[in-house]
């Protein structure tokens, strides 16, 4: 009888334990407890190949919601917060159109967002679309997603033709610089939308640069060894290497090559997988003078910049790069947005991202000074920054070099780059 | 000349490399009579088990195999003992248990999305290592040191397995089992405890071809999916089942990948990789080393 109510007493702790924890849970929730939320919903790689910049966009992206939400919310819809519901497309385009279609008809999210990948943020616009739901595309480049015509989608990143434009004209510039001369590309890119797309703009751009190609050379992000391509560009043997990778690929490729002493005047990337902060890590010495473009650099010269950076390093424990940049101004924007749109009415928030104009606020730790969408939904004045990977004294980092203005005081460029 | 000649031993190097990815799966096949879909993740797991072992301990990759063998061993072993066990013996009348393959497709997803959980996506790799980087430099030639020390590990592992598959009684009982299971309990061999060995070396083998990766190629949660594909060709042209047949295959596929590129572009190889599987499938279905019946 006794151990019978000592079993009973425990068994009531317990249950009043439980009861006290679960309400602790749901106090933690101001989620539950408010009239209205904003649905987000976001589509990224969050496991499979692109995992790891996947990753990075989510960090870049709970950070700005936090701090929004923290600040009070939406204020013109009652303070409402933003409530992110996160789907992992694993780098498939009809994963993505699924969860697109999930989250718009399950979830009832009032905005999208994503998808990292171009392939897959291609197909998923179309729903978006036809379903009238806004969706906010951080960072895929491929030029014909905001040229189908459709009136939902935002794009904040600079499209890939601005990219490989871009690229050339800080050839041009770099060989007036030092007067050296640069006459032979090689072309390496993955064999996606996104590197083919680059590639078709690099054929167009160095025919009329009166540049001659040696070589034009797809290949699979999931090669496992690259020393067949290596050696390909060592006998095509090009004065300037063109670059487009994904981090796994970027990461083999640039160490293969300093194994097999292929020494190019400049290598010349285009962000993606060198942009990633995992490559810097791991090739270490290898990719030193290695040219990339970005979006973003955190040595960009802007008010709140070293904070905001500061803020994310202290939290995931790597900088900001230019895609996780991007990430984290579309939140601002669509912030914005659905400030100015007084509802949450689809059609509401799209009209108000078409007049968005926005010039102040986190969203301008950004390279450029406005942030306007064109008819197609295309970020006006999204600018690019070339920098040169380099050792100059705290260890490899990346060091702003180009455009001029934006040259890291006291800097100066290697080209052609010293060989070792 | 000299460029086909320097593919051709980047590509047989490579290629044995490959060959002892694919080595546990033949293993495990050969026995179980299951296509093991969570290969590539033993192999995954494999890399990050060299990872730690090497960076912790400073010690050269190689040495790493001490703890990497027994380690990948006794995973294997008690894998096969816990998880698959239960479900083999559920099916213990089919010749070959479909049952079986779905739960290696479920650990295959539970062990590459705990690694992410756990690790973390990015990519790493051993900075300071004696292996990292270096080059043999032979006239104009350049062969890679780390995969010159993976190809003799693949030539070495699969000598051992033969060896031990042919010389000693352990050996025979796995041999008499993946003959004929039942004759082989009427005997009075244990039947899962070969499972569990069997199991255990193949696991081993794949820990082994982590080590010889380690060296020269990133470590990320996915990274068995990029091997996986390739180990399956590998098997099913080398012949299921056959040592030998797996590190041959491996090679064709690695100096196709390797000479192919020269005179094409690199996406068109794994083309011609997987036209000459159909060719195989269709010719030789038993692959091109395989024997028509079981060992």
């Amino acid at each position: 009888m006794k151990e019978r109510s000592i079993g009973r007493k425990v068994y009531v702790c317990v249950l009043a334990f439980a009861f006290v924890c679960s309400m602790a849970f749901l106090a933690d929730r101001p989620a539950l407890a408010q009239p209205k939320a904003v649905k987000v919903g976001n589509i990224l790689p969050l496991s499979g190949p692109s995992a790891s910049v996947g990753q990075q966009n989510r960090y870049a992206q709970d950070m700005a919601i936090e701090e929004i939400n923290a600040a009070g919310g939406i204020k013109s819809l009652g303070g409402a917060k933003i409530t992110m519901l996160y789907s992992d497309s694993e780098s498939k385009p009809e994963k993505g159109v699924a969860e697109a279609e999930r989250l718009i008809n399950t979830e009832k999210v009032h905005v999208l967002t994503g998808c990292w990948n171009s392939a897959v943020t291609y197909p998923t616009t179309a729903v978006a679309e036809r379903y009238g739901t806004p969706f906010i595309v951080p960072v895929s480049v491929a030029d014909k997603i905001t040229e189908q015509g459709f009136k939902t989608v935002f794009r904040i990143a600079a499209k890939d033709s601005w990219w490989t434009r871009d690229q050339f004209v800080f050839l041009s510039d770099l060989q007036k610089e030092f007067n050296a001369k640069v006459s032979t590309l090689a072309f390496v890119y993955e064999n996606g939308d996104w590197g083919k797309g680059f590639a078709g703009g690099w054929k167009k751009l160095a025919e009329k640069g009166g540049y001659k190609v040696l070589l034009d050379e797809p290949y699979p992000s999931t090669a496992t060894d690259m020393s067949p391509l290596v050696q390909k560009i060592k006998r095509a043997n090009p004065d300037v290497l063109l670059l487009v990778s994904n981090a796994a690929d970027a990461i083999l490729l640039t160490n293969t090559m300093a194994e097999y002493k292929v020494k190019p005047k400049a290598i010349i990337a285009s962000g993606g997988g060198h942009a990633d902060p995992s490559f810097l890590k791991a090739v270490g010495k290898n990719g030193q003078y290695l040219f990339d473009i970005v979006e973003w650099e955190t040595d960009v010269n802007k008010p709140g910049v070293k904070e905001i950076n500061q803020k994310f390093k202290s939290k995931y424990d790597y900088n900001l790069a230019g895609e996780s940049v991007d990430a984290y101004i579309a939140m601002y924007v669509m912030a914005d947005a659905l400030e100015r749109a007084k509802s949450l009415d689809p059609k509401a928030i799209r009209d108000a991202l078409a007049k968005t104009k926005l010039t102040k606020g986190p969203a301008m730790i950004a390279s450029y000074d406005a942030i306007e969408f064109d008819e197609t939904g295309q970020n006006k004045y999204a600018a690019l920054v070339m920098v040169q990977i380099n050792d100059i004294g705290k260890g490899m980092e990346r060091i702003s070099v180009w455009p001029k203005g934006a040259r890291r005081a006291g800097y100066k460029p290697l080209f052609p780059v010293p060989v070792r | 000349m000299w460029f086909i000649a320097e593919d051709l031993i980047n590509g047989i190097l490579m290629g044995a490399i490959y060959g002892l990815t694919a080595l546990g799966l033949t293993v495990i096949f050969g026995v179980l009579k299951v296509i093991n879909f969570a290969h590539g993740s033993l192999l995954m797991v494999g890399m990050f088990v060299a990872y730690w072992a090497v960076t912790l301990s400073g010690l050269h990759p190689y040495l790493a195999l001490i703890l990497v063998i027994p380690i990948m061993f006794f995973f294997g072993y008690y894998l096969q003992d816990i998880v698959i066990k239960p479900i083999f013996k559920a099916e213990k009348d089919v010749r070959e248990p479909i049952t079986v393959i779905i739960v290696t497709t479920g650990l295959w997803y539970i062990l590459d999305n705990l690694t992410l959980l756990i690790f973390g996506p990015q990519y790493r790799n051993i900075q300071d290592n004696p292996l990292r980087g270096k080059m043999l430099e032979i006239g104009g030639m350049f062969i890679s040191v780390p995969k010159l020390w993976g190809f003799s590990a693949a030539i070495l592992t699969a000598l051992a397995i033969y060896w031990f598959l042919q010389r000693t009684r352990m050996g025979r009982a796995i041999r008499a089992t993946s003959l004929d299971r039942d004759a082989a309990s009427l005997m009075g061999i244990k039947q899962y405890k070969v499972y569990n060995i069997a199991f255990g070396i193949g696991t081993a083998a794949a820990g082994i071809a982590g080590v010889t990766l380690v060296p020269f190629y990133n470590v990320f949660p996915s990274v068995g999916v990029l091997f996986d594909i390739k180990g399956f060709i590998i098997v099913v042209l080398g012949g299921l089942g056959s040592i030998s047949g797996a590190i041959l295959g491996g090679m064709i596929i690695g100096v196709i990948e390797s000479v192919g590129p020269q005179f094409m572009t690199a996406t068109w190889t794994e083309g011609i990789v997987y036209a000459l599987f159909l060719l195989v499938l269709f010719v030789k279905p038993s692959g091109l080393f395989g024997v028509r019946y079981d060992w």
